[in-house]
């Protein structure tokens, strides 16, 4: 049986995350996920769209997704990225909770003759593979187990807050110390360390515009998988994954340490474990800092 | 936080600060209910770079400290982690009353605001998000390094070299023409009517 | 004594039996001259107290020692009226407390089995006082909310009563001030002032009768015969009447005193007084110029927890404030208000009230004003900033200034006519914020002009101890505020509303219908010769034997309530009703010349000499407890209930207040080879828990003089001791009893045993 959404794959998937994008294209059909992306998405503004846009714009941003998810069925909205949900649920349930904001937003959209009644409901795809698909189904599909592979499960910030524990965020979740990367770790055979950075900050969008600020908050995070001997750290954050690989070197230079930890998203160790191929399904090619132990792990 | 940053005619002290924030600010009239126990403070990340915390941020804000508040780093360095959104007991949502502050500051013109680094981002942000209606992470870097000038936008495009090059290799950054909605003109007039029926509102 | 006959009646069950040799209990008994004595397996069932009754009827039995549980427990089981009764303790004093089948605990019964037998063949049944006639009307003074919702209760109740007030007209505060502070859920909202229809209530009832523009000239008598002299606008008539309940109210603090607040530097720095007022008429203006106002600051704690002022919270200031706000910001949304706290103080649902507030924008700014200008520029040290921070722009300034007790009529100034009635020390304390003029004469040691407060007497008491009721540092009448809240110390007289603590109206109505449930049980127990509370229903009270009285003063002035007047001849002369029934007095007689008929001197020592003091070779000290009833002894029992252990060597004896330990109980103990005493009582002070308010005080101050009566026995000091203990300390007190055995451990025994 098969569930449809609309997806919304955010700027990141044409770009930074584009292994985010294309693993989760991957194994969406082993679970019975179907995916149509809305079409003709644009950005959602990300954390600092509202500065130089202000407020009513940064919510039209979304408020546009939404009106073409709404013309493309009645079906839920789902992302993988942590600031696309972020702000389109925030949006969602904005203008679902206050008439004039739904009715400014809508004023805006009128101008591109469109519309949007604030009935969708916006979900991150790890709450729906949680929630709709479970974790026994992740495990039913596993083929190639990641015996002896130990992951850091690294969630950050924004997949679960503010939102993992509401209701309309599908209450699947706590927020100090969620749960649900580690069970999706364990489900394709992997060993989830117990990794106390999992909800650590690793500086956002600050790091991306002044790591100085930012580049300790991410050193703490490699440091405790380091210690504890990850062989990669997992990550659901297309942001996550980018800063906390792509700055080792920075890092090490200035700390003098010596990371070299793979940042991987989960939906690449599923894709592994599932059978599928490691470079054109998995995008394990894509890593900044190359994951040959995936590799070993799936095929002993 | 010296008086010459702020806008001609602003005033250092203004009463009517708070109720402003209350009545303006997205979530500001949760603010009202802050009670000061400072666990947002407490959870923040990146507290130690900040000039004031959350909780002293709210307080100032009652006591009408309009310019020391619109200058405060604290609103530009916020890294949008939700720690204290989700543990406040008061369910103050910290996090986007910080991110409406940063966006008046800027709207009021404040210098520090304006010479921000989050500003500078923002600028490039916007600039690729309502252009092209996506963000080109490649332009967006470029136009923020260039903000600092020429010479910045060479010595920040060398040091991270190694990364771009690194990204280009993974086919994670693309050259060439941005990815761009296919709608352009529908996505301007709707944002050209938001910010029309936002000035609209706050005069 | 050949007509009475004692029944021991030794209980085996709870553990006793198995414990202690009954066999033993019962000889020691007999020796010690018991009619007869029986045992029985559970005193406590209907067989056993049948036996008991059985007894009474057949066998002439007139007096009962039951060895059992503590007397605080199954006491309507054991209750025999007209009976002399002793409970001798053997359960939670002996075998829980001690370990079973042990010669010291075998000690412990067969003294308490002689102790009873001496205190029971002394004891009489009490007689009480009853002569003459008794009213049961009921004066409220003060015809405000408290006053009004007073009598409306003990009319209620079914009691006449005179409702005095002194203006013109009924109502008092709330007359002229706005909307009340909210008292029904979701306690958000003002709620609407319903002065009105409380003074139709009470204009309506034909028990009550309302005198206005009318004062109290003169009170004298006891409960139940108080004889009150009334000045009504100039004419004098006389009542008579049961009990009185002061709901006199309270003032604002003096605000021309906060000239740092900006008091009196501009018209628009108001009190939250005056702010009522304008509030209540309608469409708030400000004072220099009409205009309606803007943004409005409220200063709390202005002149309240200062000590240069007023140094207690007044506990309504800040809801009061928040109310005010809310009615500003009710007239005209666009109001800013600005509440400057030290400590926002929103006792009980008013947390609802000030989240409310909170909701609708007042803004909350924690900190200390440090000035206010002429110009309503407030510079406030912010206490959660660090700095200080001026406020400009306003446009009024509201200080919250606190309540001072109307304790005294404080616009009338007093002349003492008899300068021999005069306040008794203490009573009136000198750090009242109502004392004035006198202070420095006092420290010329002249009695006479030793501080007095500002204004006259509310009732002006024709008492040997004064006309004032007693009144603490504060300014607010004295009680034993935990236990006995409306209490003052004149019984009969009860204190209700804003006089007795600072409070708002909701707690106001409370304490009027508890003032007026202790007057309806004074006005009754006065009549049928009972005592009120703590010792409710007792019928004893003390009887002074003239022959032997030196007239030395010491149970008039120390009696705690004044019950002592004194005669032509200087004699002491008891009002039985004013009496609490402590024996303060009794302690305080160095001749022994008062008693009560179930409690006196001479029953103490028999029973302190009845004890079996084993010789210095035993090396088993003897240490005599006199435990007050009150709260050591109970908590003796609750350790005893814990199955705490301690020393065997201690005999417990209960007073009924320290207050009435004779320090001749002490030498007796001490003469016949006891090696140490202890007073275990509650604790004195400011924050005294005695329940006789001044009891234990009175024994420390007397203990303070025995180590000179030590001393001339060529005794050491630490042999007697005071112990403080409240009801909590059950857990502390095996302890606190094992380390005074080991100090008279290394002192060695006393070298009187056996004299």
């Amino acid at each position: 049986m098969t569930k449809k959404f609309t997806y919304y794959p955010g700027c990141s998937s044409e770009g930074s995350a584009a292994h985010l994008d294309k693993s989760l294209r991957a194994i969406a059909p082993k679970l019975g996920v179907e995916l149509e992306d809305i079409a003709d998405w644009n950005c959602c503004g990300a954390s600092v769209g509202h500065i130089e846009g202000g407020h009513l714009p940064m919510m039209a941003l979304s408020g546009r997704n939404l009106a073409q998810a709404q013309a493309q069925g009645p079906q839920d909205v789902a992302t993988p990225c942590a600031a696309c949900y972020l702000n389109t649920h925030h949006c969602n349930e904005q203008m679902r909770a206050s008439e004039r904001l739904k009715a400014e937003v809508n004023e805006a959209l009128s101008a591109a003759s469109m519309n949007y009644d604030a009935n969708l409901h916006v979900r991150h795809i790890c709450e729906v593979l949680v929630n709709d698909i479970g974790f026994e189904a992740v495990e039913a599909q596993v083929v190639k187990p990641l015996k002896g592979l130990k992951v850091a499960g690294y969630v950050g910030c924004q997949t679960v807050r503010p939102f993992a524990a509401t209701e309309r965020g599908g209450a699947y979740d706590e927020y100090d110390q969620p749960k649900f990367l580690d069970n999706f770790t364990r489900a394709v055979g992997a060993e989830a360390l117990d990794f106390q950075n999992r909800t650590a900050c690793c500086g956002g969008s600050v790091s991306v515009m002044s790591p100085e600020k930012t580049l300790h908050l991410m050193k703490n995070i490699l440091e405790e998988a380091q210690e504890k001997g990850a062989d990669v750290i997992s990550t659901p954050c297309p942001l996550c994954q980018t800063n906390v690989e792509m700055f080792q070197d920075q890092i090490n230079a200035q700390f003098g340490t010596n990371f070299q930890i793979p940042v991987v998203f989960y939906s690449q160790l599923m894709a592994v474990a599932f059978g599928l191929d490691a470079d054109k399904d998995a995008a394990l090619n894509q890593q900044l800092i190359p994951a040959p132990q995936i590799a070993k792990a799936a095929g002993g | 936080m010296t008086a010459t940053t702020a806008p001609a005619g602003a005033r250092k002290y203004d009463l009517n600060f708070a109720r402003w924030v209350y009545e303006n600010v997205d979530g500001g009239e949760r603010m009202a209910k802050c009670m000061q126990c400072g666990v947002c403070s407490g959870s923040c990340p990146i507290g130690t770079q900040m000039d004031h915390g959350p909780r002293k941020l709210f307080m100032m804000i009652r006591a009408g400290m309009k310019e020391a508040v619109l200058t405060s780093n604290t609103i530009w360095n916020c890294v949008s982690c939700y720690n204290c959104v989700v543990r406040c007991p008061r369910q103050v949502p910290v996090t986007y009353i910080l991110h409406d502050l940063a966006t008046l500051a800027v709207k009021e013109g404040y210098a520090e605001a304006k010479q921000a680094d989050n500003a500078r981002f923002a600028k490039a942000f916007w600039w690729s998000a309502a252009k092209y209606g996506k963000t080109d992470e490649r332009l967006v870097t470029m136009k923020y390094y260039y903000s600092f000038g020429f010479g910045e936008f060479i010595k920040r495009g060398r040091a991270n070299q190694k990364i771009a090059l690194g990204m280009i290799k993974t086919k994670r950054m693309h050259l060439g023409m941005p990815h761009k909605v296919k709608k352009g003109g529908e996505l301007k007039a709707i944002l050209a009517k938001a910010a029309e029926i936002e000035a609209k509102k706050h005069g | 004594m050949s007509d009475r006959k004692t029944g021991v009646y030794l209980c085996g069950g709870c553990g006793i039996g198995e414990g202690l040799s009954l066999d033993q209990l019962e000889s020691v008994a007999q020796e010690n001259k018991a009619g007869l004595c029986r045992r029985h397996d559970a005193l406590c069932t209907e067989e056993g107290v049948a036996l008991i009754e059985a007894d009474r009827a057949n066998e002439g039995v007139t007096d009962l020692v039951i060895a059992a549980c503590s007397p605080r427990v199954m006491t309507d089981r054991f209750r025999f009226d007209g009976t002399p009764m002793v409970r001798a303790n053997l359960r939670e004093m002996c075998i829980w407390s001690h370990p079973a089948g042990d010669e010291d605990t075998q000690m412990i019964a067969d003294d308490q089995i002689r102790m009873g037998l001496a205190q029971v063949t002394r004891m009489k049944t009490p007689q009480p006082f009853t002569e003459g006639e008794w009213s049961q009307r009921i004066l409220v003074l003060g015809g405000g909310f408290t006053g009004m919702r007073a009598a409306l209760e003990a009319a209620a109740a079914g009691h006449e009563v005179l409702l005095i007030e002194r203006s013109d007209q009924l109502g008092g505060f709330a007359r002229n001030a706005s909307k009340d502070l909210p008292h029904k859920p979701p306690y958000r909202e003002p709620q609407p002032n319903e002065i009105g229809k409380l003074v139709e209530a009470v204009q309506a009832d034909d028990l009550i009768t309302v005198k206005t523009n009318c004062t109290v000239a003169k009170t004298a008598g006891m409960p139940g015969r108080f004889e009150i002299d009334l000045d009504q606008g100039g004419t004098a008539s006389t009542e008579t009447v049961g009990a009185i309940v002061i709901a006199t109210g309270w003032r604002p603090y003096d605000a021309t005193r906060l000239g740092h607040l900006g008091y009196g530097a501009s018209p628009d720095v108001v009190t939250n007084v005056e702010m009522e007022k304008l509030l209540a008429a309608g469409g708030v203006t400000r004072p220099s110029d009409g205009k309606a106002p803007k943004a409005v600051a409220f200063v709390q704690c202005a002149g309240s927890r200062d000590p240069e002022h007023l140094p207690y919270c007044s506990s309504v200031c800040c809801s009061v404030s928040i109310k005010q706000a809310l009615e500003l910001i009710e007239a005209d949304p666009e109001t800013s208000c600005y509440i400057i706290f030290d400590e926002l103080r929103t006792p009980g649902q008013a947390e609802e009230f000030y989240r409310a507030a909170q909701e609708k924008g007042v803004i909350f700014i924690k900190g200390k004003v440090k000035s206010v200008d002429g110009s309503l520029k407030v510079l406030v040290d912010d206490a959660l900033l660090q700095e200080e921070v001026p406020m400009e722009g306003l446009d009024m300034v509201v200080l919250a200034t606190g309540m001072v007790p109307n304790s005294t009529v404080a616009d009338q100034p007093f002349e003492n006519p008899e300068p021999a009635v005069i306040q008794v020390t203490d009573d009136i304390d000198p750090r009242s914020p109502l004392t004035f003029a006198g202070a420095e004469a006092a420290e010329k040691a002249d009695p006479a002009a030793r501080p007095m407060m500002a204004g006259a007497p509310l009732l002006n008491l024709q008492y040997r101890q004064g006309p004032h009721v007693p009144i603490l540092a504060d300014g607010f009448a004295d009680s034993h505020y935990i236990c006995f809240p409306y209490e003052t110390r004149r019984t009969g007289i009860y204190t209700a509303g804003p006089v007795r603590r600072p409070m708002d109206s909701h707690e106001a109505a409370q304490d009027a219908a508890g003032a007026a449930l202790k007057a309806i049980q004074c006005v009754r127990n006065a009549q049928s010769g009972e005592a009120v509370h703590p010792r409710s229903g007792d019928m004893s009270y003390p009887i002074v034997n003239y022959n032997q009285c030196t007239k030395c003063r010491r149970c008039t002035v120390e009696c705690p309530f004044g019950a002592i007047d004194e005669d032509e001849k200087d004699y002491p002369i008891v009002n039985p009703s004013r009496c609490r029934r402590c024996g303060t007095c009794m302690g305080a007689c160095p001749v022994r010349t008062i008693s009560f008929e179930n409690y006196h001197p001479e029953m103490i020592s028999s029973m302190i000499k009845s004890v079996e003091i084993p010789d210095e070779f035993d090396e088993k000290p003897r240490i005599l407890i006199l435990a007050c009833e009150n709260d050591a002894y109970p908590a003796l029992d609750m350790a005893g209930l814990n199955r705490e252990q301690y020393s065997p060597y201690v005999r417990i004896i209960p007073v009924r207040c320290l207050g009435s330990v004779s320090l001749l109980w002490i030498s007796d103990a001490l003469s016949v080879g006891y090696d140490g005493v202890v007073l275990m009582g509650c604790k004195p002070g400011d924050d005294y828990q005695c329940h006789f308010v001044k009891g234990s005080a009175m024994a420390k101050e007397r203990m303070s003089k025995v180590g000179e009566t030590l001393k001339s026995m060529m005794l050491e000091e630490e042999r007697v001791t005071q112990m403080e203990i409240s009801i909590a300390d059950s857990k502390a007190i095996a302890k606190m009893i094992d380390d005074f055995v080991e100090t008279i451990d290394s002192l060695g025994p006393n070298p009187f045993k056996g004299f």
